[in-house]
C-alpha cells in the first residue's frame, strides 16, 4: 500500500514539474504570438482618402495595410498633380495605428499643416496635404 | 495557492503566480514522499516517519510567498519566469540535501533565510545596478585579496580537503563563488563603456585580460581549477557578447586546451580527473570511484526514478554537492533530470531575452554575462556527473549544498530580475546581434546533449550497470529485503534471515553446513551456495518478471527472495562435519542413482555466523578454513585410480597374476599399499588396500594416450556442473609417463566431489550421475518448483564393473571399498577412501569419499567405516 501512495505522490511530483514546464512555455509561446500579431495585423480597418482640392475629385476605401500616394498612377492613390512626388507618401498600419510618413520628396508632405518629419499617427478628420494636393482622411472606428 | 502567492489583473503578475503554485505544489508533494519514504521501504506503516525536514519546507514557502509579493511591488515589468525558476531550483535542492544529510540540511536552511532576506532588500535598493558599476574595482580587488588571504587562511569546512574557504565559528564563505559575480559585473561595465570607441580590439581586452589572467592564476595556485576554467569560459564568452567577434571563440578554446594539457603535465588533480573521466572502468574502486559510483545512480534510477527517499544516492561521494545531480537523478529519474534541465533552459532563453532587451549596453553585457555564468556552471557541473566533462568541483547553482554558491546564484538573479524590469520596447541598438543567438544555440545544445547523455545511463546502459558487483545497491537492498532461505532435503532450515527490515542479518542454523553454504555478507561477499543461488535466493530468478518490475517500480527493491530446497539432509552434514573434526580433509556421500549430494564436509571450516570477527583470522589462517575442499580442493589420486583400472582391465580381459611384491620404489620415492600386508595377501587385499604394484600390473601395455581416455571417460576432465565455486578440471603433464600414471602421479589433480562421481558409475553400472545439489524452488505463483536433472553419463563399460566389484567387497559391510595413498605437491602424504553399497544393496545407492591430508589411508578407512555404519543402520 505505502508503495503506491509513493508511486502517486511520485506522478504528482512530475505533473507538477512538467505543469510548471508546460506552463510556462504555454504562456511564452502566447507572449510569441501577441508579439507577432502586434507587427503582423490579421486585420488591417479600412481608411477613407478624399481629394477635397488641386486634382481632380477622387473617393476610395482601402484596407491595405500599406497605402502608397503619389503621382505614379500605379500608386495605391493617384495623385495628378505636379508638386506631388511619384511617390510620395506612405500610410500604414501596424501597432494598431494609421502612421503616415513622407518618402523624401520634394515639396514635402504636411499633416494639418504641420511638414511632417518621421512617421506620424493619423486620427479621424485629420488634413493630409501632399505638394498641393489636399485629402480628407477617415479612420473606420 | 492564491492566498500564498497572489495574482493580479497584470499577465505577468499572473504567471509568475501561476507558476509559483506549480512550485510550491513540487515542493510539498516532495516533502510529503520523504515522510512516507521510510514506509515504503519498509513495506509497514508502523515506523518512524521522517519529520525533520518540515521546518525548512516552511522557511522556504514563507520565504517565497513574500518574495512573490515584493517583486510584485518593485518590479512590476520584471521577467515573470525567474523567480518562479530560482524557487523551484532552490527548494528541489534543499530537500535533496534534507534527505541526503539533515545536518547539512539545518545549514542550508539557515543559508536559505540569509538569501531570502537580501533578496527581499535588494528589491527595494533603488539604483542596485548602478552602484555596482560603481564599485566594481573596489569589490573585484576586495575578493581577489580574499582569495589571496586563503592562501594563508585557508580553511576546508568539513574536516581535510582544499583549502578554499574563510571564516570561523562555524560560518565559512568560499571568496571564489563572488569573484565569478564580480568578475561578470565588472567585464559588463568595462566592455561596455570601451564599446563605443574604434581602437583595436587587443587594446580594449589587455587590462581585462590581465585582470582575469591574475585571477585564474590565483585559483590555479589554490587548485580551484573549476572556478579557474569557468572564468575562461566567462571571460570568452562575454567578450563574444560585446565584440560580435568569432575568433575570440577559437582562440579561447586554443587556450583553454593548452592550460588543460599543461594542467595534465603539472596537476595530479587534473591528470586523475581526465583519467578517471576517460577511462573510469580501469579503477572503478580507486581513481574513478565517484564518477563510476554517479553513473551508478543514474542507472539505478531510470526512467521514474526510486522517488524521494528511497534511492541509496548517499553511497555517491559528496552527493549533496557537486554530485548532487546524480542524487537528483536516482530518486527523480530522467522524467525529473530532464525537467531540470528543461528549467536551465527557459532560464537560458529568458536571461538572454533580458539581455537584448536590456535598457543599455551595460545592462546588456550583465544581463548576458550572468545568464552565461548560472548556465556554463550548471553544463560543467552536470556534464562531469553525466561523463560528458571532466569532473571540475564547481557547485550546481541554486540546487548545490554551499552558502556561497546559493548566496552568489541569489544575488545573480536578483540582478538578472532586476534589470528585466527596466527592459524597454525600444532597447539600445545592439551592434552585434549575432553573438546572442550563437550563445543561446551553445547553451542550449549544451543542455540537450546533457539530456541525451542522462538517457544514455539511465536507460539505456541502466541494466548493464545496475548488476555490477561495486554497485552498494544490492547489499543495501539486502538489508530491506527478506532473503531466501536454504533448506534441507526435509525442509529443515539452514540458513535464514533474522532482524528488523533496514538491519537483515543472514545466520545459518548450524556452523555444519558452512562448506556447502558459504557466507552471505555486506561486506565479505558471498560464497558457496548463498553466491550459487543468489538469483533466487533475492527473488530475481523465479519471480514472474511483472512481479520483479512492480517492486522496482514501487519500492526500489527487488522482490522477496524465494526458498531453496537443497539435496543435504541435515543429520548426515552433522555427522560427516564431526567424523573431520580435528583433520584436513574432505567428504563426499552421494546418492549414486540421481548425484544429489547428502552430505559435503569440509575441515577445517569456519562458522559463517562469526564471519565479522573471524575474517581476518580465516584469511590468514594457514590451513584455509573457507576453503571448501570438496570442491575446491585438489589432489592427486595415487592409488585410488585402482577401481577405475580394475573395471578398465576386467571389460577386456580377465584379472592377470597378482604381482609378487607389493612395495614399490621409484626416483627414490617408495610406494606402499594403504595397509602393511604380508606377502600372501589375496588378490582382493591388495587391490581394496590400494597397493601400487597391482595399479602398475592392471596399467601393463598403457600409453599416456590411454590414461587420458580413461581420464575422459570418468569424468577427471570435467568440472562438474554445480552451482558451488569450484576448480576447474586440470590436465596430467604431457611429458608424463605411463607409470606415473598407474601411480596417479602424473600431474592430474581432481576434487573429492569428481573422485565420488566417477565411484558413483561403479554403483550404476557405468553411468556416472550428474551432481545435484539444488532441488526445489519455492516460487509465489505455482509454489514448490522441483529443479530440472541433468542426464547420467556413461562412464566405464557394465561388464567390466560387474566383476570389479566382489573383487573389492568390505568385510563385514554390504559395501566396496578401497583405502589408497597419493602424495601431495610438498611430499606429504595424502589418504583416500572411496566405497560404495554393493549393488544387492536394497536401500539408496549410496557413495561416500572421504580425503584426508597428511594422513594415513587406514584413518580415512576408519572414519568411512564409522560413517557407513551410521548410515546403514538409519536404512533398512
Amino acid at each position: 500500500m505505502s508503495g503506491i501512495l509513493i508511486l502517486v505522490l511520485r506522478i504528482l511530483l512530475a505533473v507538477c514539474l512538467y505543469g510548471f514546464l508546460i506552463w510556462a512555455m504555454l504562456t511564452i509561446w502566447h507572449e510569441l504570438r501577441a508579439h507577432t500579431q502586434l507587427i503582423h495585423p490579421q486585420h488591417t480597418p479600412t481608411l477613407h482618402l478624399a481629394i477635397l482640392e488641386g486634382a481632380p475629385a477622387q473617393e476610395k476605401e482601402l484596407a491595405l495595410p500599406e497605402i502608397i500616394l503619389g503621382r505614379d498612377p500605379n500608386s495605391h492613390f493617384a495623385l495628378n498633380n505636379e508638386t506631388v512626388s511619384a511617390r510620395h507618401a506612405r500610410i500604414s498600419f501596424h501597432h494598431n495605428q494609421w502612421w503616415v510618413e513622407d518618402l523624401h520628396t520634394t515639396n514635402g508632405t504636411y499633416l494639418n499643416d504641420q511638414r511632417i518629419e518621421a512617421a506620424t499617427v493619423l486620427v479621424n478628420g485629420d488634413e493630409l496635404r501632399c505638394g498641393q494636393v489636399v485629402l480628407s482622411i477617415g479612420i473606420n472606428p | 495557492m492564491n492566498l500564498l502567492f497572489p495574482t493580479s489583473t497584470e499577465s505577468k503578475d499572473h504567471i509568475q503566480a501561476r507558476l509559483m503554485s506549480w512550485t510550491a505544489g513540487f515542493i510539498l508533494i516532495y516533502a510529503i514522499s520523504l515522510t512516507l519514504a521510510p514506509a515504503a521501504r519498509l513495506h509497514s506503516w508502523n515506523i518512524a516517519y521522517r519529520w525533520t525536514h518540515w521546518p525548512a519546507v516552511l522557511v522556504w514557502i514563507v520565504g517565497f510567498a513574500l518574495l512573490h509579493r515584493q517583486t510584485r511591488k518593485y518590479t512590476p515589468d520584471r521577467d515573470p519566469y525567474l523567480l518562479p525558476i530560482m524557487a523551484l531550483l532552490s527548494g528541489w535542492g534543499l530537500l535533496t540535501i534534507w534527505r541526503l544529510t539533515p545536518d547539512f540540511g539545518i545549514r542550508q536552511t539557515l543559508w536559505l533565510i540569509v538569501c531570502q532576506a537580501l533578496f527581499w532588500f535588494g528589491l527595494k535598493i533603488p539604483n542596485l545596478i548602478q552602484e555596482l558599476r560603481h564599485y566594481k574595482y573596489l569589490s573585484l580587488s576586495g575578493i581577489l585579496l580574499l582569495i589571496a588571504l586563503t592562501l594563508i587562511f585557508g580553511a576546508y569546512p568539513g574536516g581535510f580537503g582544499p583549502r578554499l574557504w574563510l571564516g570561523c565559528c562555524g560560518i565559512y564563505f568560499q571568496p571564489a563563488e563572488a569573484l565569478k559575480l564580480l568578475m561578470v559585473v565588472y567585464l559588463a561595465a568595462y566592455l561596455s563603456e570601451r564599446q563605443a570607441t574604434t581602437i583595436g580590439l587587443l587594446q580594449i581586452l589587455t587590462p581585462a585580460f590581465l585582470l582575469v589572467g591574475s585571477s585564474i592564476t590565483l585559483l590555479a595556485v589554490q587548485r580551484d581549477l573549476g572556478t579557474a576554467s569557468l572564468l575562461i569560459i566567462l571571460f570568452t564568452l562575454i567578450v563574444y557578447l560585446a565584440t560580435g567577434k568569432r575568433r575570440v571563440l577559437l582562440i579561447s578554446a586554443g587556450l583553454l586546451s593548452v592550460a588543460g594539457l599543461i594542467g595534465y603535465q603539472l596537476f595530479d588533480v587534473i591528470r586523475v580527473r581526465v583519467e578517471a573521466w576517460l577511462n573510469p572502468w580501469l579503477d572503478a574502486s580507486g581513481r574513478s570511484y565517484q564518477i563510476v559510483q554517479s553513473l551508478l545512480a543514474f542507472a539505478s534510477g531510470g526512467f521514474l526514478g526510486s522517488g524521494p527517499g528511497l534511492g541509496s544516492p548517499s553511497v555517491v561521494p559528496i552527493a549533496h554537492s557537486d554530485f548532487i545531480f546524480a542524487a537528483i537523478g536516482e530518486e527523480s529519474g530522467l522524467l525529473g533530470g530532464v525537467g531540470l534541465l528543461l528549467l536551465l533552459s527557459i532560464l537560458t532563453l529568458r536571461g538572454l531575452k533580458t539581455a537584448i532587451r536590456a535598457a543599455n549596453a551595460y545592462q546588456r553585457l550583465l544581463a548576458g554575462g550572468i545568464t552565461t555564468y548560472l548556465i556554463s556552471q550548471s553544463i560543467l557541473i552536470i556534464g562531469g556527473n553525466l561523463r560528458l566533462l571532466p569532473l571540475t568541483g564547481v557547485t550546481l547553482p541554486f540546487v548545490s549544498y554551499g552558502g556561497s554558491s546559493l548566496l552568489i546564484s541569489f544575488l545573480s538573479l536578483l540582478i538578472l530580475l532586476r534589470i528585466s524590469n527596466d527592459t524597454q520596447d525600444q532597447p539600445s541598438p545592439l551592434r552585434h546581434p549575432e553573438p546572442y543567438w550563437t550563445t543561446a544555440a551553445l547553451l542550449l545544445t549544451g543542455l540537450f546533449a546533457l539530456t541525451l547523455l542522462q538517457g544514455w545511463w539511465s536507460i539505456i546502459r541502466s541494466p548493464a550497470l545496475a548488476t555490477r558487483p561495486d554497485n552498494p545497491r544490492r547489499i543495501i537492498a539486502d538489508r530491506y529485503v527478506l532473503r531466501g532461505q536454504l533448506l534441507d532435503r526435509n525442509n529443515q532450515v539452514l540458513a535464514y534471515t533474522e532482524g528488523q527490515p533496514g538491519n537483515y542479518l543472514r545466520r545459518v542454523t548450524t556452523s555444519a553446513v558452512a562448506p556447502v553454504i558459504g557466507y552471505h555478507n555486506a561486506t565479505y561477499g558471498q560464497s558457496g551456495a548463498e553466491f550459487g543461488f543468489d538469483g533466487y535466493l533475492r527473488g530475481l530468478q523465479g519471480t514472474p518478471t511483472s512481479l520483479v518490475w512492480y517492486y522496482s517500480l514501487l519500492f526500489s527493491q527487488p522482490p522477496p527472495g524465494l526458498d531453496v530446497r537443497l539435496s543435504l539432509e541435515l543429520n548426515l552434514q552433522q555427522q560427516a562435519t564431526q567424523l573431520l573434526e580435528g583433520q584436513t580433509g574432505a567428504l563426499v556421500l552421494l546418492n549414486a542413482n540421481t548425484g544429489e549430494i547428502l552430505a559435503m564436509a569440509s575441515s577445517p571450516s569456519f562458522d559463517p555466523n562469526q564471519i565479522e570477527q573471524q575474517w581476518p583470522t580465516w584469511l590468514n589462517d594457514q590451513r584455509a578454513p573457507l576453503l571448501n575442499r570438496a570442491v575446491q580442493g585438489l589432489y592427486p589420486p595415487g592409488q585410488a585410480l585402482i577401481p577405475f583400472l580394475l573395471a578398465d582391465q576386467l571389460s577386456r580381459a580377465d584379472l592377470p597374476n597378482r604381482p609378487l611384491a607389493l612395495s614399490y620404489s621409484l626416483q627414490g620415492q617408495l610406494f606402499e599399499c594403504s595397509q602393511p600386508l604380508d606377502t600372501s595377501a589375496t588378490w582382493n587385499e591388495i587391490l581394496r588396500f590400494g597397493c601400487p604394484t597391482a595399479a602398475l600390473r592392471l596399467s601393463e601395455g598403457k600409453t599416456s594416450q590411454d590414461f587420458r581416455s580413461l581420464y575422459e571417460q570418468i569424468g577427471f576432465s570435467q568440472m562438474p556442473a554445480l552451482p558451488l565455486p569450484s576448480s576447474p578440471p586440470t590436465q596430467p603433464d604431457k611429458n608424463a609417463l605411463p607409470t606415473l600414471s598407474a601411480l596417479g602421479q602424473d600431474g592430474l589433480r581432481i576434487t573429492p566431489l569428481q573422485m565420488a562421481l566417477a565411484a558413483s558409475a561403479l554403483n550404476q553400472q557405468g553411468n556416472r550421475p550428474a551432481p545435484r545439489l539444488g532441488l526445489a524452488v519455492n516460487t509465489p505463483t505455482q509454489g514448490w518448483i522441483v529443479f530440472s536433472n541433468q542426464q547420467p553419463q556413461p562412464s566405464l563399460p557394465a561388464n567390466g564393473i560387474v566383476r570389479t566389484l566382489p573383487l573389492l567387497a568390505a568385510n563385514g559391510l554390504p559395501i566396496w571399498e578401497i583405502s589408497a595413498n597419493a602424495l601431495g605437491d610438498e611430499q606429504q602424504p595424502i589418504a583416500w577412501y572411496l566405497s560404495g553399497v554393493q549393488p544387492s544393496w536394497q536401500g539408496t545407492p549410496l557413495t561416500l569419499v572421504i580425503v584426508l591430508e597428511d594422513a594415513r589411508p587406514l584413518q580415512a578407512a576408519q572414519l568411512g567405516h564409522q560413517f557407513w555404519q551410521s548410515l546403514l543402520s538409519m536404512q533398512p
